[in-house]
Order: structure tokens, then sequence, then C-alpha cells
């Protein structure tokens, strides 16, 4: 398989001299379920947020099928961030919006400044959103509110705003710390198959390592930002746990 | 015998709210307000003993000259026309100065500026350079440029509603959450289409608010540019001053109070409803 998403020596530091992350490499094939694990303030968040550069990296190479995203202008970039959808920790939704209207928002980089003023979006946009909301069960709920919706309904509606956007990638930041572990596994499970029927591979920040272990193909271990496992869940012990948490796993 | 709770006989740091610089700036501060106070009293001769008096005679110059105040010259038609006039010009200058103030609310808000180096503080600065300017002397410096009437009045209405709404439409940008941003701009969205999906729907309810409340201010301010001579009700109040009609200047003033009542009880009551339909 050959790769999507090659990641050379990437750094990012917000203050100068302080770097978050401290030169990272990996590769995401086009059949990954790739999960990124390490403790808290490891730069997990940092670094998935680095690939859509919503976060500006300060050196190194991301390659997306090839192309050097760092060395792109804006709009050349916000043409590329099309290609790779986004699922949020805290969903992100806009709350004021109605449920079918948020689905919409993931077509507007394929939209017109002057149609979407109007939120005049295309009429296959439309029957794409309605098609997308009956796949994750929402369909009687195209009208409500997001904010009327629970945790659960809502990161399907921020899972089928990412696939509207016919992505080659999902980037997937934390999808389940918000929800309780039933519907974690419920949300964690429609990501993978929808990765599969949709033929995108999926890079995935995610702090419960039982979920990671059971829901990926491939695991990347942070620490401190430095990259201290990389390799199948197979491979995870208590060792490599101990390793990445530097701590001591029972 | 109980065990003693420290069983370690060790020095505890003594612990006092004020210590000594701090306490010492606390006093001074407090002596120098005080100090300015007692000063400024003195300089402007402000009697304290003739203050209980000034009610008193108060009550009477009222009661002499401006009682009853002529009701009937508040309602001819020339004054209600007016009323519509300053109706009008405040309904206009609030149209006019939020179309201005939307924009610049969006160049002026540190979070959302779409160039943080030359919008943000170009929009800042228009902002604050209406609001620096009274409107009153907006209103006398317009109508010394192009006369009397009610362009300088609406154009003075205006340029004061830009300073007002435009700081409180930016503050409300500035308190959005950053998440629905993020994930609008992740999905490729420009600049305009960040701000209109996921800012205005955040801040809807707020702006709405504060458009009608600006118009309430706006209107207030309009009820007295006519003293200046820019048209409107405060026209008539001037016309009365300067006749020493003083019984006419009550039946005004009477009729501006009601109105400007009249007008934020309405505005308030707009708020909430909208804030109940669309919050």
């Amino acid at each position: 398989m050959p790769a999507i998403l090659e990641v050379q020596d990437l750094r990012v530091s917000y203050t100068a001299g302080r770097e978050v992350l401290k030169g990272i490499n990996f590769t995401v094939d086009a059949d990954d379920f790739l999960a990124i694990i390490g403790p808290s303030g490891s730069g997990k968040s940092t670094l998935i947020r680095c690939v859509n550069r919503l976060v500006e990296p300060s050196g190194g190479q991301i390659l997306f099928e090839g192309r050097d995203l760092l060395k792109l202008g804006e709009s050349k970039m916000r043409a590329e961030r099309r290609n790779i959808g986004m699922i949020f920790q805290e969903f992100n939704l806009i709350e004021r919006l109605s449920v079918i209207d948020n689905v919409l928002t993931g077509r507007l980089g394929y939209t017109g400044t002057w149609r979407s003023l109007f939120r005049a979006f295309s009429k296959d946009d439309i029957r794409n959103a309605v098609r997308l909301l009956d796949r994750v069960g929402l369909i009687e709920h195209l009208d409500k509110r997001a904010d009327q919706l629970s945790g659960g309904q809502r990161q399907r509606v921020g899972i089928a705003r990412a696939l509207i956007q016919n992505p080659k990638m999902l980037l997937v930041d934390e999808p389940t710390s918000s929800l309780d572990p039933k519907i974690a596994r419920e949300v964690m499970t429609l990501i993978r198959e929808i990765a599969r029927e949709f033929n995108v591979p999926v890079l995935c920040n995610i702090h419960d390592v039982d979920l990671a272990l059971e829901f990926c193909s491939r695991v990347i271990g942070l620490q401190e930002g430095t990259k201290r496992f990389d390799g199948p869940p197979s491979e995870i012990d208590k060792h490599v746990l101990a390793d990445i948490y530097s701590m001591e796993v029972l | 015998m109980n065990a003693p709770v420290c069983a370690v006989a060790k020095p505890l740091p003594e612990w006092r709210r004020f210590r000594f610089p701090q306490s010492l700036y606390k006093y001074a501060v407090a002596l120098a307000t005080l100090g300015f106070l007692a000063w400024s009293l003195d300089v402007l001769r402000i009697d304290v003993e003739r203050l209980p008096g000034i009610l008193g005679r108060m009550f009477e110059v009222l009661s002499d000259r401006y009682w009853p105040p002529h009701v009937h010259h508040v309602l001819e038609s020339a004054y209600i026309d007016a009323v519509i006039d300053t109706f009008q010009m405040s309904y206009v200058a609030t149209i006019l100065g939020l179309l201005i103030a939307m924009p610049l609310a969006w160049f002026g808000s540190f979070n959302m500026t779409p160039s943080r180096r030359f919008l943000y503080p170009a929009a800042r600065l228009i902002v604050m350079a209406c609001r620096s300017i009274h409107e009153m002397i907006w209103i006398i410096l317009l109508v010394a440029i192009i006369g009397f009437g009610m362009l300088p009045g609406t154009l003075a209405m205006t340029l004061f509603c830009v300073g007002f709404a435009g700081k409180l439409l930016a503050e409300a940008v500035e308190a959005i959450r950053k998440g629905p941003v993020e994930a609008v701009r992740a999905s490729g969205a420009n600049k305009l289409q960040v701000f209109v999906f996921a800012v205005l729907p955040q801040v809807r309810v707020a702006w709405t608010g504060i458009a009608i409340y600006t118009w309430d201010v706006v209107f207030r301010a309009a009820t007295v540019v006519g003293f200046f001579g820019a048209g409107g009700m405060g026209h008539f109040l001037r016309e009365s001053v300067q006749r020493v009609e003083s019984q006419q200047v009550a039946a005004i003033v009477l009729s501006i109070v009601l109105i400007v009542f009249v007008a934020e009880l309405l505005s308030a009551w707009i708020r909430n409803s909208i804030s109940r339909a669309i919050g």
C-alpha cells in the first residue's frame, strides 16, 4: 500500500525555544486506522492539527499524496483541506444551526462564496447530506437544531460533516472523550465502519488505550513531543505502555 | 492524653493579609483619592450647606414659570411631524451605522479578524475615532459643514452608531466558542465563509440585542440634536428656550421624557422576545 500521508521531522513550537513536537516522522497508508496515544500534553492534538494546518508547524514536511502541504499558500491549502475530513472531541457543531446545515458546512470548500452566503448548496450536496445522515442514523433529526441532540448524536453529525467533504483521509481528534463508555464504543465502531465503506485511512488521536488497541490497525506512542513507539497493537505490552506514559503500568 | 496534631514542632510562617509595601500603596491610593475629592470640592466652591435648599427653589421655579405645561403645543401637527422625523432619523442612522459597524466588528475582533496586522488596527481606529468625539460635537461640526437640516443629524447619529455598536458587536465576536470556527476552517472554507457559518450563528442573538439597544440610544440622542440645528424635535426645544416660552419648554421636555421612556420599554420588550424566540 502506498503512503497517503508522510510526515517528516515535524516540529512545532508555540513559544520560541519550547518545542511541543520535536521532530516527528511517520506515514499513514491508504488502509490504515492509525491511533496516536500518549499522556496529556504529549502533543497528540497539536500533531493532528498540523496535518490540515489548523496549527502552523515551525519545521518539517507534511507530504499528502506527495504534495508538501507546508509549502502551499492560503488558497491552495484551503483546497487541500477539502480532501481531509476532521472529527472533533467537543463535536464543534454550530449549535444554532440545524443538523442538515451543520452537515452542509462540510461542503463550503466546494461552494462559491456568494452561493454559500445564501446557504444555496447544490441539489447534489443536499441529497448527499440526507443520505449521510440516514447512514449515521439521524434521518429523523434533519431539521432539529444541533443543540437539541445528545452527545452521541452530535458526534454522528460531526462524522457526516466530515464525510460529505468526500475526504481522502480522516483526522479524528479524541472522538470519544466527551462521551460515556457505551456511546464511545458505538462511535468508534461507526468510524471504523465508515472508514472501510468510504475507503479512507484514519489518523486518530485517542487517550483511551483499550479503545486504541481494539479499533486501530497501528499505534503511535507519543511522549513530550517525541515518538516512542510505532507498530501494530499486538506489539504493545506493559513495557511499551510504561515507556510511553513514563510510569509503572499495573 | 491525645496525641498532638503536629508531632514535629516545625516553625510555621506567620501569615498577614497586608504586608509592608502593599499596605503602604493601599493607604496612599486611598489618601490620594480623598485628597483629590476635597481639593476639587474646594476649587468648585461647592457650598454643601446650600444643597438642601436647591430642591425647594427648583420646585418654586418649576411651579412659577413652567407650570402648567402647554400640552397643546406638543399636540400640534408640526411637532408631531418633528417627532416622526426624529424617529425616522434615528432609524435610518441606526441601520446605516450597523451596516458599517458589522464589518468593522468582524475586522476589529482580535480572534476573527482576517488580518491582525492591517484590518484589525484600522477597524479599531475607526471605531475609536467615532467614539472619542461626542455626538453633540459631531453635530456642531457637521452643521457647520453642511448646514441645518436632517442630513447632518442623520450623519452624526450614524457616526455615533458606528462607534457605539462597533465596539459592542466586536466584543460579542470575541466571546464566541473557538471549536466551530476550527471545524468550519477544517472543511476548506474561506474567511468570509467561516465568519458567516461559524461566527454569525453564535453571535446572532447578541447582535440583535445590541442592534435594538443601539437604536434606543441613538433615538434618545436624536431627540435633542435639533437643539444644535440638526432637525427633529430638538429644534422646537431650542425655539421655545430662545423665546423664553417656559411652559412650552416644559411640555416639550415632558414629551421627550415620555417618548424616550416608551422607546426604552419597547426596545427591552423586543430584545426579550427575540432572545426567547431565537436564543
